[in-house]
């Protein structure tokens, strides 16, 4: 007899299983392994590295650790916010499926065809011995090291996705947890490091001896870390190590916390779709549409104000640039270099922070202009306008950019303090061909990304930024391992070729992507 | 004035597939201009596809598709100032309040502050939502939205509106009010193409009807043309006084009867006859002329529902695999004025 808290979670294996999507996901892991196998053992024949099965292991290893952290915010995030956003977790609630067995229906089930996708790859990964370089016990290791670190965002994915309404957020706070967990503590480290060299705290006892203790359990139990000393030349294990452990316990924790809040979290069922308020403000008795917007421009300005936040979220931006840059400022005051915080920091600080908040803000609004219309089945009603599609996604586009562009004002605040670098950094560019050819491949790559992001969240539900963050990876990857071959017996002429066929590559695939999003924008409309 | 300029919808020999499923064969019917028109057919039938097709949201494959005269595909910005398509789901940005929503398709359709202040405030008024003009879509209910989608459609006040199912979901008042706004907008002179489920509705509410069936026109005409089971044919109920035998007799020597059946226990007799060969007159003269006394006579016609039924075939229709050059099978040549 069939226990009833299994039975969602064999209903979802056997759907996992025979789903298109899983087994398009294998097929697309052999490529990936064969993607990564064939550049590494070319460049090994020219001689250009040694121990190519270490390097092929450990390609394949922190690939893996990305693709576990980018599941964790679309695949793992969604498993009980989806059934939210569908209205679907009352009619699951009122069957006799308990909470456990709705978790392990929709989350574990998930966690299977994860590990299996893992697991998949290892006789393939055994191929690194031959290559050499490598031993089986550091192939055993890593392996242990990812399948538990899956485990764990699984998990913590689970309970975000348990706690929070809709996908967005629960990814949104996975990211946040898991950047933390993977690179936090060496901040943390520096920040003891230096309140015990300024004598404030003791490191050998109090509580000096506790955050020291804690901050090292907290580096053993990331597997970044971990990784780095098995791919140590000499590794001696053992197999499974302290992080295994520690992520194996954080897991089922997780897990009992998820099962623990999900009467609490789900006992009303809340129109888990609805977009946030605090972003789009307070409605009026007047419409917010400003009376000169007619036409097309309408379009953006509705863009503006829901895709991009408005006025609001605007400030909401700037405010994250300003929290950032006194972020920075306060970790060069804590870490003892309070004197170099002078005009030429704030300047380049500014720059950098408005440039990176720019390119995530633009990145996240390209995962949603066109996702949004989709998911609220408005394509229809957009595309009847009397305007061509083009059209209409450019005003679209318009309207997103006017919300986000207005942050590069930091980067010309920036380029104000430090006129000097900023003039040497562009005269250097434009003095030096490779140079201009790799800062325009750059541009041309981001372009191509958000491209790449937009037609994606028009064919997929949901993940379509982790997925075109995977993809451009490994291409760009790729194509540069082979561009690097062709050319590596070019001389002096390698470089500006590769440049000039990347950017070339950019260019056309920007094409075809932005046409096919014309074509599926059109075609989406139609299917709604 | 041409004839094309009193049609508000002229389809002729529309063809349209997805993958393997051929969802339009060799369509073709119009519509006049200022009449409501209902569009019916089961599930799968193809009929959201030709209003997709009307709204300009999908491209015909083979086939001319004209509104206003316009063509949808080399005209479809004019056909969309022309039209207003109401899909059969809520197409609404919950985010928004009643008004703003609607000041922004009024915007988006180029309307300036002044005119679209006016509209708003008089589509409001039709669809009687102006008390909730302040609120926010997602706090009303399925017949509110129902309205203020119906309300979005007329902010640009198209000539043409395109209803797909705009019934469903809501509570008998909803409908009758739906079903009163449409008449209303009729008044005003807008042609109407809805499709709907609910016959019972449209047989009250449409001046003719396009039944479609595996994605081939079965009937396009006026509702009196649908009533009557085939348009040389009519079947007449005469009802005698009691019992009379050599009525029966007399009525099948007629010359152009058909068949005499008897329906009932009482005394009554059906008669289809050919309207070309005889008439009333002839029958009910052979009645009296046999000795029977005539208590009532009727023509029986059929109800939509009855209609929809001896049309259309029953089950699911499958999947039909059709290269792109095949000849479509031959259909019933649909007459705007009467039945096929």
């Amino acid at each position: 007899m069939k226990l009833p808290a299994l039975a969602l979670f064999e209903r979802s294996l056997r759907l996992e299983t025979r789903s298109a999507l899983m087994c398009w996901s294998r097929t697309g892991l052999l490529i990936l392994i064969l993607l990564v196998l064939v550049p590494i053992q070319s460049l090994a024949r020219v001689g250009m590295f040694g121990a190519p099965g270490l390097h092929f292991l450990q390609e394949m290893v922190w690939l893996n650790l990305v693709f576990i952290t980018l599941a964790g915010l679309s695949y793992f995030a969604s498993a009980i916010t989806e059934e939210k956003e569908e209205m679907m977790l009352g009619l699951l609630r009122m069957t006799d499926l308990d909470p456990v067995a709705i978790l392990l229906g929709k989350s574990t089930s998930r966690l299977v065809g994860a590990l299996l996708l893992l697991l998949v790859q290892v006789p393939f990964v055994l191929l690194a011995v031959t290559l050499g370089g490598v031993g089986l016990l550091q192939i055993a290791a890593s392996y242990g090291t990812l399948l538990a670190y899956l485990f764990l965002v699984c998990n913590l994915a689970l309970l975000f996705s348990v706690v929070f309404r809709n996908t967005t957020t629960a990814a949104a706070f996975t990211l946040i947890v898991l950047m933390v967990f993977l690179i936090g503590h060496h901040w943390a480290a520096g920040i003891v490091q230096e309140m015990a060299s300024s004598g404030r705290v003791n490191p050998q006892r109090g509580m000096g001896l506790i955050l020291t203790t804690l901050i090292d359990f907290w580096r053993q139990a990331a597997p970044s870390d971990r990784l780095s000393a098995i791919f140590r030349t000499g590794f001696a294990g053992p197999a499974i190590g302290f992080q295994v452990a520690s992520n194996l316990v954080l897991g089922v924790l997780l897990f009992l916390l998820a099962w623990l809040v999900f009467d609490w979290c789900t006992r009303e069922e809340k129109d888990a779709a609805t977009p946030q308020r605090w972003l789009v403000g307070r409605a009026t008795r007047r419409s917010r549409i400003p009376p000169r917007l007619v036409g097309t421009r309408a379009i953006s300005w509705k863009d503006f104000t829901f895709i991009s936040g408005g006025k609001l979220g605007l400030l909401l931006k700037f405010g994250i640039v300003a929290l950032l840059v006194a972020l920075c400022n306060l970790i060069a005051l804590e870490t003892g270099s309070g004197e170099v915080i002078t005009r030429e920091f704030e300047g380049s600080v500014l720059i950098w922070v408005s440039l990176v908040i720019t390119a995530v803000c633009l990145a996240l609004e390209a995962a949603h202009v066109f996702r949004e219309e989709i998911r609220w089945k408005t394509l229809s009603s957009l595309i009847t306008l009397p305007v061509s599609v083009p059209e209409l996604a450019y005003r679209k586009v318009a309207g997103t950019l006017a919300g986000t562009l207005p942050l590069l004002a930091g980067f010309v605040l920036g380029a104000v303090l430090v006129p000097e670098d900023v003039g040497r950094f562009f005269n250097d560019i434009l003095s030096e061909p490779i140079a201009l050819g790799t800062f325009s491949v750059a541009i041309l790559q981001f372009i191509l990304f958000l491209h790449l992001t937009a037609f994606l969240s028009l064919i997929i539900k949901r993940g379509a930024l982790p997925l075109a963050i995977a993809i451009q990876y490994i291409g760009g990857s790729f194509f540069m391992a082979i561009l690097a071959i062709m050319f590596s017996a070019g001389g002096s002429s390698g470089p500006g070729a590769i440049c000039l066929l990347t950017g070339l590559i950019c260019v056309v695939s920007t094409v075809v992507l932005h046409r096919a999003i014309g074509l599926r924008l059109a075609r989406a409309a139609a299917e709604e | 004035m041409s004839e094309s300029n009193l049609l508000t919808i002229e389809i002729c020999n529309l063809h349209h597939a997805y993958k393997r499923q051929q969802a339009l064969r060799g369509v073709s019917f119009a519509v006049e201009q200022g009449s409501i028109h209902g569009f019916v057919g089961p599930n799968g039938a193809g009929k959201t596809t030709t209003l997709k097709i009307l709204a300009t949201l999908l491209k015909p494959q083979s086939g001319t598709v004209r509104v206003f005269g316009l063509d949808v595909v080399a005209d479809y910005k004019n056909v969309r100032r022309k039209t207003g398509f109401m899909p059969d789901h809520f197409s609404l940005y919950r985010q928004m309040t009643v008004q703003e929503y609607l000041d922004f398709f009024g915007a988006a359709y180029g309307l300036d502050v002044q005119e679209r202040t006016r509209v708003v405030g008089d589509v409001l008024a039709l669809t009687d939502m102006g008390a909730r003009r302040n609120d926010l879509i997602k706090a009303l209910s399925r017949g509110m939205q129902q309205r203020i989608s119906l309300a979005r459609v007329l902010v640009h006040d198209p000539a043409l509106l395109l209803l797909d199912e705009p019934a469903s979901g809501l509570d008998p008042r909803a409908r009758i009010e739906l079903m009163d706004i449409i008449r209303e907008l009729r008044r005003m002179g807008k042609t109407i193409f809805i499709s709907s489920h609910i016959l019972s509705e449209l047989a009250e509410l449409c001046d003719s009807v396009t039944i479609l069936d595996r994605g081939a026109v079965c009937y396009s005409g006026s509702m009196s043309g649908l009533n009557q089971r085939d348009g040389e044919v009519a079947d007449y109920l005469l009802t005698f006084a009691e019992e009379h035998p050599a009525a029966e007799a007399a009525l099948r020597k007629v010359s152009g009867v058909i068949e005499v059946t008897k329906p009932a226990k009482a005394p009554q007799y059906r008669v289809s006859f050919q309207r070309k060969q005889t008439d009333l007159n002839l029958l009910l003269r052979a009645a009296l002329d046999s000795g029977a006394q005539i208590t009532g006579f009727q023509e029986i016609v059929r109800h939509l529902n009855q209609a929809f039924m001896d049309l259309t075939e029953p089950g699911v229709p499958p999947v039909m695999v059709t290269a792109a050059n095949n000849t479509p099978p031959p259909l019933p040549v649909p007459d705007a004025g009467g039945p096929s």
